[in-house]
């Protein structure tokens, strides 16, 4: 009795115990369901995925008179993603009758417009645009293709993502999604027990997991709420999450949402989400733009994006979709026909094989660095910004195949030193200040250690012109003022004695600056220096645009500072802009997700030196192409065209520079060991054919500032200095004074001088190479057209 | 050496009765039978009439430069500066932009044009007209002087970019280098 009202009182409190413990888990799971739902709503509602900014290239401006050939436009439009067909009827296509060319261009938000989409008809002839109309006719004065998106730029977790709206989503899209992964999505709850099961009888079968009987929803949920772990908790949190998300918002709000998250691939550090950008990363065109057979490819994709990643593993890919093209057909989203026809198509990804097709990774870093003077980090990876950078695609590709291709000829030479070579490149628009390409080594794609920006070298004879500039500056000198040529020593602050010799030991004693700086003469030009005083010569570098003069010791007349590829280009801009100095920039401007203008760098000039002294330096560094270290260049150069530059040699030959610039293009190239061992290479050999070999590729003007108000040309001789006649054979150069400058009269072919007589004179004998010339130049082998 | 030619050349010279005179100046046009004569760039149009230099001041330093003393010498002037029809529908669409307050549509326009002519003085004045909007004066002073470099020899485009620079130093309270500005743009719309 005493036993069974025992056992009677246990069994009751057990089932007390029972009971409390139930309802304490009926509040555990009303708590964790309400804990969901809280997190589900709360963040699905206000959703917002961490939006990269993008980063788009400088547009193509098409206007009546600009430099492009029918040929180049329809390369432009390929890269553009746009394909060649029929009529031209909806954006994103053209059609080419030989100078003709229809083309029906891309909606754009631009920074400052937006333009809509619309039909053009360009003309060309031959290297020119000719004529621009409308479809009715009507003259376009000027338009601007969509730019070419280079990147993003993603956080460390390295998602990036282009989000698209319902209505830039192909109606196939979320019909293909559906008949493939998810046939009962649009009644489901959330969970689809009977494809659960399915999906576990095939697997029990077939001994490992084969098919996964997640709905969209649960997809969604995976990827936007939780990690990537497969447990059975997780499964269940999966499965509650999904309910709840479907109770709460409408199935085409999942749907895009579930277009916009999903994984799709990845690219080195950047993973591929959304549809939007797979649709770029794979095919280089809008999503919008997508056919059959490329939607049943981003299809096959979302079933695995490593093991279907279709430039790795194509053939497999192939098989699949058109597994996925037959499924269409089969469950009546697509006609037989259609999928049969679209089974025929190859799978159409861009090639670069596991990386998107523009990828430049040294320009990338250039936006992002000026981008975070005014922007916090999180705001450029997360809040949706529009980026319109200053890079020229077309230039950017042709200055990394000309400096691949110098890199490549430097070690076929066979030449020990040549062996890994390096190199950078930098270019600008001298008169905008803006960067339109940098390569940053060898293999520009590789994302690594950024030459152009963070290396820090000697620049070598770079730093003459700002010797010069410093003596024009002076007023005292002038390009055919005398400086000595002789041997100088010169006590350091340290107490050393510095002894700097001429690049081939001679001596030329009293000379010209025309000759000092063209030939590159290190002793005249230590004279010139120290006669100007080091203090002013140290100026100059930040007139010229550098943030702090080097230190004013003697070594840096000759180039011992250490700078960056990028200040190089800062400080030959100035002088490439007729001494107006404007602050580089890669960023033209940026808006936000709703196409509001924000802060970005401005065109900025400023009047760094007086336009005579700047001018007179110009015209001895165009000099330095008909009669110094850049001569070997000109046979490279189209005959017409007139630059102006300098040869760089730092000491053991460790780096070679070349800086030089036409009307258009300023470029200035570098090259070297990482390890900073000797190249064997000089300015002359080493950088001046690659920077040659891009500026006679692309198309820009001759440099041809004009002369200020209160100067004259008057001929000197190239050897004395001394004025004379332009018909003395081979040594007059025409060089620009101020007004009443006076001149000594050469005694031996003096101004006056008649042709007959001056031809009795025997050209002279000096050769024309000076120090940082090799003493044999290599010769620069002819470029390709 | 190598300097051996020379004495050969000065007797060669003298042989052949050369007379030494100098500045009996012709000017050199374009490059005659003289084959390495450089492009002279940016010399822009040939200086035709050239009048005469003073001889070597006594006791100057050759090389060196004298004060440059006023010469009653005219640079040739050249055609007014004019927009290409690219150039003139973006100025155009920056004039409305900026009548309605769009500063950075308007600035986003005359840059494109700026990249179309980079050497069109009227853009550079455009621009800093804009930078005037915008209350940046020291750029727009910046702006004028860059327009006067590119119109060397065009009297009506200098004497919109001396209104600019004018215009520029006014508003900073320069008021004395303001009225010198405006002068310089008056005495050039004479022309």
């Amino acid at each position: 009795m005493a036993k069974s009202k025992r056992s009677a009182r246990t069994r009751r409190s057990a089932q007390k115990g029972f009971a409390i413990l139930a309802l304490l888990l009926l509040v555990v799971a009303v708590v964790v369901v309400a804990v969901l739902d809280h997190r589900v709503t709360k963040q699905f509602e206000g959703r917002r995925w961490t939006l990269p900014a993008r980063v788009y290239a400088q547009p193509l401006e098409l206007y009546v008179g600009q430099t492009l050939s029918a040929a180049k436009f329809t390369q432009e439009l390929s890269r553009l993603g746009y394909i060649a067909q029929g009529p031209a009827a909806r954006p994103g296509t053209y059609r080419r009758k030989g100078d003709r060319i229809d083309l029906y261009v891309r909606a754009f938000h631009f920074s400052d417009q937006e333009q809509p989409a619309l039909q053009l008809r360009v003309v060309f002839d031959g290297d020119a645009i000719t004529e621009l109309t409308d479809t009715q006719g009507t003259d376009v004065p000027v338009i601007r293709l969509d730019p070419l998106l280079i990147g993003s730029i993603f956080p460390i977790h390295g998602e990036d993502r282009i989000v698209v709206s319902p209505d830039q989503v192909p109606p196939l899209l979320p019909a293909a999604l559906k008949a493939v992964e998810d046939r009962k999505f649009d009644t489901h709850h959330g969970v689809d027990p009977l494809a659960i099961l399915r999906a576990l009888l095939t697997n029990v079968r077939a001994g490992q997991v084969e098919q996964g009987g997640s709905t969209l929803t649960q997809q969604l949920v995976k990827s936007y709420f939780l990690d990537s772990r497969r447990t059975l908790g997780r499964k269940a949190e999966e499965a509650i999450m999904a309910v709840i998300l479907e109770s709460r918002f409408e199935k085409a709000d999942i749907m895009n949402a579930y277009i916009n998250e999903i994984y799709l691939g990845q690219d080195g550090r950047r993973a591929v989400h959304g549809f939007g950008l797979a649709s770029q990363f794979y095919f280089g065109k809008p999503l919008s733009e997508c056919a059959l057979h490329e939607i049943a490819l981003l299809v096959t994709i979302v079933r695995g994006p490593s093991y279907y990643d279709p430039r790795r593993h194509p053939e497999r890919t192939l098989e699949r979709r058109n597994l996925v093209l037959k499924l269409l057909a089969e469950r009546g989203v697509v006609k037989p026909e259609e999928a049969e026809r679209a089974m025929k198509k190859p799978l159409g990804v861009t090639d670069n094989a596991g990386r998107s097709a523009n990828y430049f990774p040294a320009f990338l870093d250039l936006v992002r660095r000026q981008l975070r003077e005014d922007y916090p980090e999180e705001a450029l990876t997360e809040a949706g910004l529009t980026v319109f950078s200053t890079l020229d695609p077309l230039l950017q590709e042709k200055a990394e195949d000309a400096l691949s291709e110098e890199l490549d000829r430097q070690e076929k030479s066979g030449r020990k030193s040549a062996k890994g070579l390096e190199g950078t490149m930098v270019v600008t628009t001298p008169q905008t200040g803006e960067v339109i390409a940098i390569v940053g080594g060898k293999r520009a794609s590789f994302d690594g250690f950024n030459r152009a920006l963070d290396m820090q070298r000697p620049i070598g004879s770079l730093a003459k012109p700002l010797v010069y500039l410093a003596a024009f500056e002076s007023g005292r000198y002038t390009p055919a003022s005398i400086v000595d040529d002789a041997p100088v020593e010169l006590k350091l602050p340290n107490g050393q004695v510095w002894k700097p010799g001429n690049y081939d030991k001679k001596l030329r004693g009293p000379v010209p600056l025309v000759r000092a700086l063209t030939q590159s003469l290190n002793l005249a030009t230590v004279n010139l220096g120290m006669a100007v005083g080091l203090d002013k010569v140290a100026k100059t570098y930040v007139q010229l645009g550098l943030d702090e003069a080097p230190p004013a010791y003697p070594s840096m007349l000759l180039g011992a500072a250490n700078l960056s590829p990028i200040q190089v280009a800062q400080m030959y801009n100035t002088l490439a802009n007729g001494g107006f100095r404007s602050p580089l920039r890669a960023v033209r401007a940026v808006i936000d997700e709703h196409g509001k203008p924000l802060k970005a760098p401005e065109l900025e000039v400023s009047q760094a030196a007086p336009a005579e002294a700047i001018y007179a330096l110009d015209r001895v560094l165009i000099e330095v192409f008909e009669r110094g270290t850049g001569k070997p260049a000109r046979r490279s150069l189209p005959p017409t065209l007139v630059v102006a530059g300098k040869t760089g040699t730092s000491n053991d030959y460790r780096d070679s520079w070349f800086a030089g610039f036409s009307g258009g293009h300023l470029i200035v190239v570098w090259m070297g060991h990482d390890d900073n061992s000797p190249t064997g290479l000089t300015g002359t050999t080493g950088a001046l054919p690659a920077w040659a070999k891009l500026m006679s590729s692309i198309s820009t003007t001759s440099f041809e500032p004009l002369m200020p108000e209160e100067m004259e040309d008057r001929w000197i001789d190239y050897f004395s200095g001394k004025e004379t006649s332009p018909y003395c054979n081979g040594s007059a150069v025409s060089l620009p004074f101020t007004y009443g400058a006076v001149l000594e009269p050469s005694e031996t072919c003096p101004p006056g001088i008649s042709p007959e007589e001056a031809a009795l004179f025997a050209p002279p004998a000096e050769g024309t190479v000076g120090p940082d010339g090799a003493p044999l130049p290599s010769p620069i082998p002819p470029t390709q057209p | 050496m190598r300097l051996a030619p020379v004495p050969i050349l000065v007797l060669l010279l003298i042989a052949s009765g050369c007379t030494l005179t100098p500045f009996e100046s012709d000017t050199p046009k374009g490059t005659g039978t003289h084959t390495q004569t450089p492009p002279a760039p940016g010399s822009g149009p040939i200086i035709t009439s050239v009048p005469e230099v003073s001889p070597t001041a006594p006791g100057a330093e050759p090389g060196s430069v004298v004060a440059p003393t006023p010469l009653p010498r005219e640079r040739p002037r050249t055609p007014p500066a004019t927009l290409s029809p690219a150039s003139k529908a973006l100025v155009g669409q920056a004039q409305t932009q900026r009548k309605k307050g769009d500063l950075p549509g308007a600035t986003a326009s005359l840059e494109r044009a700026l990249r179309i002519e980079p050497n069109n003085p009227l853009l550079w004045i455009e621009m800093g007209r804009l930078r005037m909007d915008q209350h940046n004066y020291p750029q727009a002073e910046a702006m004028g002087r860059k327009a006067l470099s590119m119109s060397v020899g065009d009297n009506r485009t200098q004497s919109q970019a001396w209104l600019l620079i004018s215009d520029s130093l006014n508003a900073r309270g320069k008021n004395p280098q303001a009225q010198e500005a405006l002068a310089k743009s008056r005495e050039l719309s004479q022309f």
